[in-house]
């Protein structure tokens, strides 16, 4: 054998673990900090022990969603990329709602400019309004610049799954609730 | 192969661009001109952008003499809000201050808020900076930053 021929497997080995090693990086960045599956169930606690108004001032736990396949949006009216994602996502919510699926948006907004908003698209899931304490609620779930649109993802058993900084289009967002509903 | 990949990812994905914070995004300095001139500036980083229409600049204790004149942005069509202006790359707008004291110290209000083309805003923010005032026919203060500039092996 060449002396080229020999190594040639080892190299292969350790460009395959750099590889994972950059993924998991990579794909991990948002759960650099944990290091149990315990943060992970913490983390959905921490969303479902949340209560805020809705859009008439009504108090809504988002505890009462528990058990669906929950997708938290962050969002606002001053944010546009924001506003240009929740038509699909009204789709989606009529399409797969009697299969479990919850959409919950939490505008860190005004109530009236929500609810102008919400007729405009025909919002049909519930639109919740937070200040400064919604935007440190999503700064826990992994959103640590603070910007919008936020989206956070729990399964049945409330465990986060996936989070999202950006818009969450149709094909990406199918793919991941088809998983879990 | 493709169990390497599977067993070092975790069970939660993460889907976030490379994203700068704000401060960063949206650097804000002012410098002390003259004795009762000071101008606020921002470095705003490329992919990035500030609405016009969003921009306040007061300072604090001085009056100012007029309205600071914002500079005309680049006209952007938005979705929903129509027409709208955006400053990128730098924007510097003057602030003449109203019968200041020699070598007063003022403080620089900025409320600004932008979003980065990838497709995400940010909240309004307010940064405060403070520069004492030279005396007249001296030069210029130095450019104070609000955020220094930092190398980070992760950015």
């Amino acid at each position: 054998m060449t002396t080229a021929r020999r190594w040639l497997p080892w190299f292969a080995l350790a460009a395959a673990g750099l590889l994972a090693l950059a993924a998991g990086i990579y794909f991990g960045g948002n759960t650099w900090d944990r290091t149990s599956d315990d943060a992970r169930g913490k983390d959905a606690g921490v969303l479902f022990g949340v209560a805020l108004p809705d859009a008439t001032g009504q108090e809504q736990s988002l505890g009462q969603w528990k058990g669906k396949v929950v997708v938290v949006n962050f969002w606002a009216t001053w944010c546009t990329p924001c506003r240009d994602e929740m038509p699909e996502f009204v789709k989606v919510q009529r399409e797969l709602g009697g299969r479990g699926l919850q959409f919950v948006g939490i505008a860190i907004d005004q109530p009236d400019k929500v609810q102008e908003f919400s007729a405009e698209i025909g919002l049909n899931y519930p639109a919740l309004i937070g200040g400064y304490g919604a935007m440190e609620l999503s700064k826990a779930l992994g959103n640590r610049l603070g910007a919008l649109p936020f989206t956070v993802v729990v399964d049945r058993s409330g465990r986060v799954v996936h989070t999202q900084l950006g818009p969450l289009r149709e094909p990406s967002l199918r793919a991941i609730i088809n998983q879990l509903l | 192969m493709a169990t390497l990949l599977a067993a070092s990812l975790p069970g939660v994905v993460a889907a976030q661009p490379k994203l700068l914070e704000p401060e960063r995004a949206f650097a804000f300095s002012v410098q002390a001109l003259d004795d009762k001139t000071v101008e606020a500036r921002f470095a705003i980083a490329d992919g990035y952008y500030l609405y016009r229409e969003k921009l306040r600049l007061t300072v604090e204790p001085t009056a100012l003499v007029e309205v600071p004149m914002l500079p005309a942005g680049k006209i952007k069509d938005d979705e929903f809000f129509g027409r709208v202006e955006t400053y990128r790359g730098r924007v510097a707008v003057k602030l003449s201050l109203d019968k200041p004291e020699p070598g007063q110290k003022v403080t620089v209000r900025a409320e600004s808020q932008g979003c980065a083309d990838a497709g995400v805003c940010y909240p309004p923010q307010v940064q405060n900076l403070t520069v004492a005032l030279p005396a007249a026919g001296t030069r210029p203060g130095p450019p104070v930053e609000a955020t220094p500039a930092r190398k980070s092996w992760f950015n």
